[in-house]
């Protein structure tokens, strides 16, 4: 039997990594909510984030996690064409057709990290990742700390923009009905397009946190998509805050399933809850909106 | 008009259906012609290679490996065969880490590239889909990097032949370390495996006996699936139930997961064992100082005193500016092991190579292939412990290359 203090630790890192990947979710629900896109290419994002932070740290030393903001724009930017001339295009044809060039893009990508970056495990080597944080008869480790801050932080801009800005008002009025915004003057293509490359900047953060903590390799976005999955349809499509909660239930249950189960458990849990919710609740459990 | 065009079309239809035959089967002779051409002039041999997923930090050594042992072959000019010097081509195709794929390349590669032989892939799950098919298609495969115990128990092999470690010296290497150095423990142990076929038989069966032999507690044995990366809960357990040894097998992501977990739960055991995962340099690359004190079984060192030992470490290094690695020395054994009995048979009759494989008995780099009637040949086993982002040999004492660092720091 685990003592009460493994007990609570355990309990106490899995709500602070839940609400991390709540991050690496958050960019899959907003592209979900506002362009209806399943986008599958969304790991590989999440991955790209992660090499980039750790090639820079190679080349110029500067910490990924203050090099965060400039990652995920970098990220953004990179994500901005693939929208405009890959998805824009073939929206026309209904969602299925851009659903399946994300799969296929998603591949691509992978097989460039191989190729460019080799398959190699790789991790973002830094001291405060190695380091226990002890609060009373909680030890947690110090980087899933500053990540969960720097998560809840990232997501509380993001409801500050789609809530309280000009581009928030235009988006939250795309995912309601494009046709009527558009016929109000939104440009809905430029709301798509910069949605999706908020999606990708969001992952891009979400990856750097994780190449921080865990370790990564070409091939690591697809077990991230899954769970950011699990989190979105916990949460609700398009749902911020309902992302961020739907992270940290994931992450406590998963730590629960841990403690009981075994660790080799944690994702069967995540994946049960998943197909739970779509077939009792399929809106998510706090509903399903933008902002 | 309509119907004369009514009767002539039959007619058109005919002529053009046989034009077409015709034409496929002049370019399927062509093709044919073309293939037996290849054939004739070589000797295609194949190999399914992890190159990328998760265990592509072997199969970038394997390829190494493989491709060495055929290029000094064709260096020397050959292989003869029928009474006629011919040059030897390797295929090799990534397998992805995916079983699957292994099976469907050793199809492709026997089927297609007209391959005579093949070499093995990395790992039980590997290795066994891809011999399982040159089993079916009665086509000899010569393989490393498969722990002895887990080849055996997939099929009673007739053309699939392996050269690696036994799981049982494997296992026992620690505890006779531990014996040996006479360590001071609270002789607690925790065994973290992955569920794969290997890591069962080691971490679910012969860890846990070897524990109770010596006089150990197992206070914790938790298996976990491949993808796993997340091991709060296991270490937390295995800190709180205070064990000062932790016996780990895990492929290399997990691998460095589970160490910087440790380290960031403030757990760190007086010796830490990660089989499998801590093989590649890629682990050590990817936690710095963190790797060191992490011991690993080994099967080859360039300290070995075996022929050609040293020289494979320096060609690989000065070739690829990379530290070597165990991997490349099984793999370059297991090629000139096949290319010795195709040189043997003479022929590239897949019977008349089988028979020669059985025969093998000769010292490689590796140290001597002989193998017995499972069709296993075990390669001796050290202790290795990175140090300074370096392997050294550490046990047994008479073949160490560094002074064993203990405990973990």
């Amino acid at each position: 039997m685990l003592s009460v203090e493994a007990i609570a630790s355990s309990v106490a890192s899995g709500f602070l990594l839940g609400g991390i990947l709540a991050l690496t979710a958050l960019g899959l629900s907003i592209v979900l909510g506002v362009m209806r896109l399943v986008n599958l290419a969304h790991g590989v994002f999440l991955v790209a984030g992660a090499y980039l932070a750790f090639f820079l740290l190679q080349a110029t030393g500067i910490d990924p996690i203050i090099a965060l903001i400039p990652i995920g724009a970098a990220i953004a930017i990179a994500a901005l064409p693939v929208q405009r001339f890959l998805l824009e295009p073939l929206a026309k044809f209904g969602p299925e057709a851009p659903m399946m060039t994300t799969f296929g893009l998603a591949i691509v990508l992978e097989n460039l990290f191989v190729l460019y970056f080799s398959a190699d495990t790789r991790s973002i080597e830094r001291d405060y990742a190695t380091v226990p944080l002890a609060l009373g008869l909680v030890s947690v480790p110090l980087v899933y700390v500053i990540g969960f801050v720097i998560s809840v932080c990232a997501i509380v801009a993001v409801h500050f923009v789609i809530s309280r800005t000009a581009f928030g008002r235009d988006l939250r009025a795309s995912a309601v009905d494009p046709s009527a915004a558009a016929a109000v003057g939104v440009d809905v293509r430029r709301v798509h397009a910069l949605t999706f490359a908020l999606g990708a900047a969001c992952a891009a953060a979400g990856g750097t946190l994780i190449g921080i903590i865990f370790s990564f390799t070409p091939a690591s976005g697809a077990n991230y998509l899954l769970t950011d999955f699990a989190i979105v349809v916990l949460g609700g499509m398009g749902n911020i805050f309902g992302t961020l909660i739907g992270g940290i239930l994931l992450g406590v249950l998963q730590s629960l399933a841990g403690i009981t189960l075994g660790d080799g458990y944690r994702d069967l849990v995540g994946l049960v809850l998943f197909l739970s919710v779509l077939a009792v609740r399929p809106q998510g459990l706090f509903g399903g909106h933008t902002a | 008009m309509r119907r004369m065009t009514g009767h002539l079309q039959p007619h058109v239809r005919i002529l053009a259906r046989r034009h077409v035959i015709m034409l496929a089967a002049g370019l399927l002779s062509l093709g044919l012609a073309a293939g037996y051409a290849r054939a004739a002039d070589e000797i295609v041999i194949g190999a399914s290679v992890p190159l990328s997923g998760p265990l592509a930090g072997f199969g970038s050594y394997e390829q190494w490996g493989y491709k060495r042992a055929v290029d000094e072959v064709n260096r020397a000019g050959g292989i003869t065969v029928d009474g006629k010097k011919k040059l030897v081509k390797l295929i090799i195709r990534d397998d992805k880490t995916d079983p699957n794929v292994t099976a469907s390349n050793t199809e492709t590669l026997i089927g297609r590239d007209g391959a005579i032989a093949m070499l093995g892939s990395c790992t039980p799950p590997l290795v066994n889909a891809g011999a399982l098919v040159a089993e079916r298609r009665k086509i000899p495969i010569v393989t490393a990097c498969a722990p002895l115990e887990s080849f055996k128990a997939a099929h009673k092999w007739v053309y699939a032949w392996d050269l690696f470690f036994h799981e049982p010296d494997l296992a026992s290497a620690p505890f006779k370390l531990m014996k040996d150095f006479d360590l001071q423990t609270n002789k607690k142990i925790a065994i973290l495996h992955e569920n794969g076929p290997d890591g069962q038989v080691v971490g679910g069966q012969v860890w846990p006996g070897l524990a109770k032999e010596n006089g150990f507690e197992v206070v914790e044995n938790a298996s976990f699936p491949l993808d796993n990366t997340q091991f709060n809960s296991t270490i937390a357990e295995a800190k709180s139930k205070g064990a000062e040894v932790v016996l780990i097998m895990a492929i290399t992501p997990q691998a460095v997961a589970i160490r910087k977990q440790m380290a960031s739960a403030g757990y760190t055991p007086k010796i830490l064992v990660i089989e499998k995962g801590a093989e590649p340099v890629q682990f050590a690359e990817a936690l710095g100082k963190l790797a060191d004190g992490v011991l690993v079984g080994g099967y080859w060192d360039p300290s070995f005193p075996f022929p050609g030992a040293a020289d494979l470490a320096k060609a690989f290094e000065s070739e690829t500016k990379q530290t070597s690695s165990q991997h490349i020395a099984d793999t370059y054994a297991a090629a000139q092991v096949l290319l010795d009995a195709i040189a043997a048979a003479a022929s590239t009759n897949a019977e008349k190579i089988n028979a020669a494989i059985a025969k093998t008995d000769k010292t490689y780099v590796v140290g001597p292939v002989k193998f017995d009637e499972n069709h296993t040949a075990k390669l001796p086993m050290v202790e290795m412990q990175w140090q300074n982002n370096k392997q050294v040999i550490v046990w047994p004492k008479a073949q160490a290359t560094a002074s064993f660092l203990f405990p973990v720091p």
